[in-house]
């Protein structure tokens, strides 16, 4: 006690810092407290950091009577004082000597001193002055707060104000059917619009059903940001705002109209941790949800993709199977009933065929046998292939091939050449489909060789892209968004796989393909695409990526 | 052969399936008219001239179950068996709600051999029709 009263009487002026104890400790311990009295009667000057914090906040604006400035520091744990030509520290814990003058370190080498010194300065430049600190709790955090609430009109109250309040997220989980309607009625769904309308990030769990569709089209409606995710009835609800504030309330009556006549209990919070803990619940309840609809997505694309792969195989064994019935007994309509078993022995091969193609894509065992092919020689043969086939079947259609003069008169790709040619015929076969019902209908095929200035490795990456645009009717828009995917096909002959292959039979080959409407003045019809690299390096590099999936999951 | 003369409107979009299927029931003594459309089998449709109508479910534009709800309207004596290569299971989940209100009884799964299909329609053609009784 001594040394303390010799250190603080000998200097005009005296640093001094502190962890978020000792503010409380200074101020209640009389022995300190005199000591702090004596410094402001002597003049002395003292400058102190410490950890404010809303719980040692009324401390510091005490000692702030005291001391000349005062500052914070996050979580600073230091606890010493240093001045002109002293330094001197707590050698003890306070956790352990709370109420007692602790045990010192006392020092007057001058080396140390200016260590201090500096020590001190290097914290006090980083730290903040305490009336911003004052003013961040006092605005920002309100006291914690823990409420058992039974009274239902003030829950009511509570969840508009919360509502109203968000800023930045809000996590709803509501325990049935009718607890949309009811949060509506209470206006809390408009304030939970509004707050996705201003950028917070809104989701929210609930019973779907045809009883609430209307509010549910309201919300995607007017904020589509907000995510809906199909939950399981509840016995309770929760609403969750800024990550800073929860509400939970049990339902009592599920089917009562208003809010405050359907809750029983409620809880609402503030506290960090009671808020930490209903959002985890909430996650774990989201990522449930979440899960559980991808399944049912999945569940439902299989269904589907069985529903059709039967129906496109047993339409087809249908005609083959009646045709050789009838064989028999109309011996006069032989050939006719012969070129109809053949026709649908075919599109029974193709659909065999497609379905084998797509199995082997979906387990990435689709090996491609790659070689340098002349596309320019490639498109011309296929064509031909096709002008003899429209010749044949006396189709109204013209097939023009224009392939571009470039030096060599050649396009060199590496590529699987009879994927290749699966690809370019399966889009002239759909060009020709459409195009032979419009009368005097053309299509156009054309191969360019482009440089994109993309630097990929830094060496410019070049393609060759081939399209095929036709004077049909065109893409349906509504089936536009998932042309490539499976099954999706808006002919009647189709199995709706061609287009899916073809897209993974290009992007194998490093390619991408794409389709558009012709928009060129009065023109109409359909233009699919196709790129490949050029660049031979990067071919052969993903080749042997290729393969190499392929040999590991085999 | 033995002659039913019974008049059968057949719509299904697969020409080659729609043909077969006229020939032999032709060939069993039906009289059939076959559509690929089912938009022109509609405009030529004629109330109280045919006793049943063989439609086919999966067809673009317009299906068989919302061909036979606009059939209804303008012949609600007419008789009905669908026939599809879908799975069954599909039709029997949708066709439990919507059969019934429709009076259909009968699913016809193809393919079908075509002795076994004229049976199953003269069993729909003797059978006592629910279909009058609900509209009536």
């Amino acid at each position: 006690m001594d040394t303390i009263l010799h250190f603080l009487s000998i200097s005009d002026r005296i640093d001094s810092c502190g962890d978020y104890k000792a503010p409380s400790l200074i101020i209640e311990v009389e022995a300190y407290k005199k000591l702090l009295l004596d410094l402001k009667a002597n003049g002395i000057k003292l400058r102190y950091i410490t950890d404010i914090t809303k719980d040692n906040i009324q401390y510091c604006k005490e000692l702030l009577k005291f001391a000349k400035e005062i500052r914070h520091l996050d979580d600073i744990r230091a606890n010493f004082s240093v001045s002109e030509t002293e330094y001197m520290a707590s050698a003890t814990l306070q956790e352990e000597e709370q109420q007692h003058i602790p045990q010192v370190i006392y020092s007057n080498v001058k080396d140390l001193v200016g260590q201090q010194k500096y020590v001190f300065e290097s914290l006090w430049n980083k730290s903040i002055p305490a009336d911003q600190r004052f003013r961040e709790i006092e605005d920002g955090i309100e006291a914690e707060i823990f409420e058992v609430l039974n009274n239902s009109e003030r829950v009511s109250q509570i969840l508009l104000d919360l509502a109203k309040s968000a800023k930045r997220e809000l996590l709803i989980h509501l325990p049935n059917v009718k607890s949309l309607e009811r949060l509506e009625r209470l206006g809390v769904i408009d304030y939970t619009i509004n707050a996705s309308q201003n950028g917070a990030i809104v989701r929210m769990i609930c019973p779907l059903s045809a009883g609430n569709s209307r509010i549910v089209k309201k919300i995607t409606d007017n904020a589509p940001a907000i995510k809906i995710l199909n939950g399981n009835n509840s016995p309770y609800g929760m609403y969750i705002v800024d990550g800073e504030k929860v509400i939970r309330a049990e339902l009592k009556e599920p089917n009562a109209e208003k809010f405050s006549e359907s809750i029983g209990f409620a809880v609402y919070s503030n506290s960090r941790r009671s808020v930490e803990s209903f959002r985890s619940v909430f996650d774990l309840l989201w990522n449930e949800r979440m899960l559980n609809e991808e399944l049912k997505r999945a569940d439902k694309m299989q269904k589907e993709f069985i529903n059709i792969a039967s129906h496109e195989l047993r339409t087809p064994t249908q005609a083959i199977l009646s045709y050789s019935e009838l064989l028999q007994k109309h011996p006069e309509r032989k050939e006719e009933m012969i070129q109809a078993m053949s026709r649908n022995a075919a599109r029974l091969q193709k659909l065999t065929d497609d379905i084998l193609d797509v199995t082997r894509i979906e387990s990435e065992t689709l090996m491609l046998k790659i070689e340098p092919l002349n596309l320019n020689d490639l498109i011309s043969n296929i064509v031909e292939d096709y002008r003899n086939q429209i010749e044949r079947n006396d189709d109204d259609v013209r097939l023009f091939y224009e392939p571009q003069t470039t030096d060599s008169g050649s396009i060199i790709v590496e590529a699987d050449r009879a994927r290749i040619i699966q690809v370019i015929s399966n889009l002239l076969s759909n060009a020709l489909k459409f195009t032979k019902k419009e009368e005097g209908g053309s299509i156009y095929v054309t191969a360019e060789e482009e440089g994109e200035e993309k630097e990929n490795h830094g060496s410019k990456r070049q393609e060759v892209i081939v399209s095929v645009k036709d004077t049909g009717k065109g893409i349906d828009p509504e089936i536009m968004p998932r042309l490539f995917t499976k099954f999706a096909t808006k002919s009647e002959t189709g199995t709706g796989l061609g287009l899916f292959i073809c897209k993974s039979i290009i992007e194998v080959h490093g390619g991408r393909i794409w389709a558009e409407n012709n928009n060129e003045g009065t023109k109409k019809g359909a233009i699919f695409s196709f790129s490949l690299p050029l660049n031979k390096k990067q071919q052969q590099q993903q080749h042997q990526q290729y393969t190499m999936t392929s040999e590991r999951r085999k | 052969m033995k002659n039913d003369n019974n008049k059968i409107l057949l719509v299904d979009n697969e020409a080659d399936i729609a043909l077969a299927f006229k020939i032999g029931l032709e060939d069993s003594g039906f009289t059939v008219d076959a559509f690929n459309d089912p938009f022109e089998a509609l405009s030529n449709f004629k109330a109280g001239f045919y006793d049943l109508l063989l439609l086919d479910i999966k067809m673009p534009n317009m299906n068989g179950i919302e061909f036979y709800q606009q059939m209804k309207e303008i012949d609600k004596r007419v008789k009905v068996c669908f026939i599809t290569a879908s799975e069954m299971h599909y039709y029997e989940e949708i066709g439990k709600e919507i059969f019934p209100t429709l009076g259909v009884r009968r699913l016809i799964r193809k393919p079908i051999k075509i002795d076994d299909l004229v049976k199953d329609l003269r069993e729909e053609l003797k059978s006592v029709n629910h279909n009058n009784n609900n509209h009536n």
